[in-house]
């Protein structure tokens, strides 16, 4: 209600209050992470998304949203938590979720650029990323034939 | 000094937008604007075209990354480039741009320096069917000399047009007749592909 008010830190408030004796409310948790990415505080909304994962850890929706708060937060360590998300979800949702499969693609082109000139340790599977692709391309193919070239030169200008 | 530009936006790419906020009234949406500096009148950018993109989590990344990502590509090959940034808000009076907003005009700005931010605004939206304002339900943000983003005013500066006068009627026309289920943005892509951000059939 706070929140249809207009009044923000009110309604952060009053959740953060609520949340702290209904803990298993997920749309609370929710709610909350809504709000404080609309305010671009993606640490706040990392945490709401982790005690999401500890009490529902099977839902698709909270690995893909988490490791999407954590590649907009950056860094080499959070970008490479948030590809084992994407992965995670791809796992839950059988290998086609084009938003996870896109996030894998991003995820290893942005630590690769982040990686440059770093020792080889961080060498990570880069067949991850061309599994991905080639996924993305037979469904693009598919069901979207129209659009197949943005794709591939998507991927392209990814691939570094 | 910042150039005093004039905007003139296509009724198609206006329509598109307002539908696509109509059509999810209780989240923010945003989209982007194609289009041009004229090549005869380097004081007018024209906008062509627009994408709708998002109608949830409009604060993360990696949607916005792929996006504008396909989005260049397919209109940079038509001569088009990202010209603008489109923002509605959650609530229906809340006039203010957001910080989500600015940022992603920040970031079109560092590739097209007159890129400007278009804020629906929601109680001219609303005042349509009734009036016969030609002005687009819109307000123009542009980024002064230090940076910021300020309200174009309507003492003169820069300023929004719509191409053809009669956009407004068409638009609430379309309103009447609840058109907006019929626009297709980026998150609808991203959920189905076979679904088209392009929008190619709605105005046929």
């Amino acid at each position: 209600m706070a929140k249809a008010q207009g009044n923000i830190s009110v309604a952060i408030e009053w959740l953060n209050k609520y949340l702290e004796i209904f803990m298993a409310d997920h749309d609370a948790w929710r709610e909350l992470a809504d709000i404080y990415l609309s305010l671009q505080m993606y640490k706040q909304a990392a945490f709401c998304y982790e005690e999401l994962l500890l009490s529902h850890p099977t839902v698709p929706l909270y690995h893909l949203t988490y490791a999407d708060v954590l590649y907009t937060l950056g860094g080499l360590e959070n970008l490479q938590t948030a590809k084992k998300y994407y992965a995670s979800t791809i796992d839950l949702t059988g290998g086609k979720n084009t938003r996870a499969l896109l996030g894998i693609c991003l995820c290893t082109s942005a630590i690769a650029r982040l990686s440059k000139g770093r020792s080889k340790e961080d060498k990570e599977s880069p067949e991850l990323q061309s599994l991905a692709a080639k996924v993305l391309e037979k469904e693009y193919k598919q069901r979207a034939a129209d659009k197949l070239g943005l794709l591939t030169s998507a991927l392209r200008s990814l691939k570094i | 000094m910042v150039a005093e530009l004039k905007y003139e936006i296509s009724q198609n790419a206006y329509i598109k937008l307002v539908l696509h906020a109509l059509k999810h009234k209780t989240t923010a949406v945003n989209g982007i604007l194609l289009g041009r500096v004229n090549p005869q009148n380097d004081s007018v950018v024209e906008i062509a075209d627009s994408v709708p993109l998002f109608h949830s989590n409009l604060a993360l990344l990696p949607s916005v990354e792929i996006a504008l990502i396909m989005i260049e590509e397919h209109y940079g090959s038509k001569g088009l480039g990202i010209v603008g940034y489109f923002h509605a808000n959650e609530r229906f009076d809340d006039a203010e741009l957001g910080i989500v907003a600015k940022n992603i005009g920040d970031h079109i700005c560092r590739y097209f320096p007159q890129a400007a931010i278009f804020l629906l605004d929601n109680k001219k939206l609303e005042a349509l069917p009734m009036g016969k304002d030609q002005s687009p339900v819109m307000q123009l943000y542009i980024r002064d000399a230090s940076k910021n983003w300020k309200l174009a005013g309507p003492d003169g500066g820069s300023r929004l047009v719509i191409k053809e006068p009669a956009a407004n009627a068409v638009l609430s026309d379309y309103i009447s007749s609840e058109k907006w289920q019929d626009v297709v943005d980026f998150d609808d892509h991203l959920d189905d592909i076979k679904k088209d951000w392009l929008n190619p059939e709605l105005f046929k």
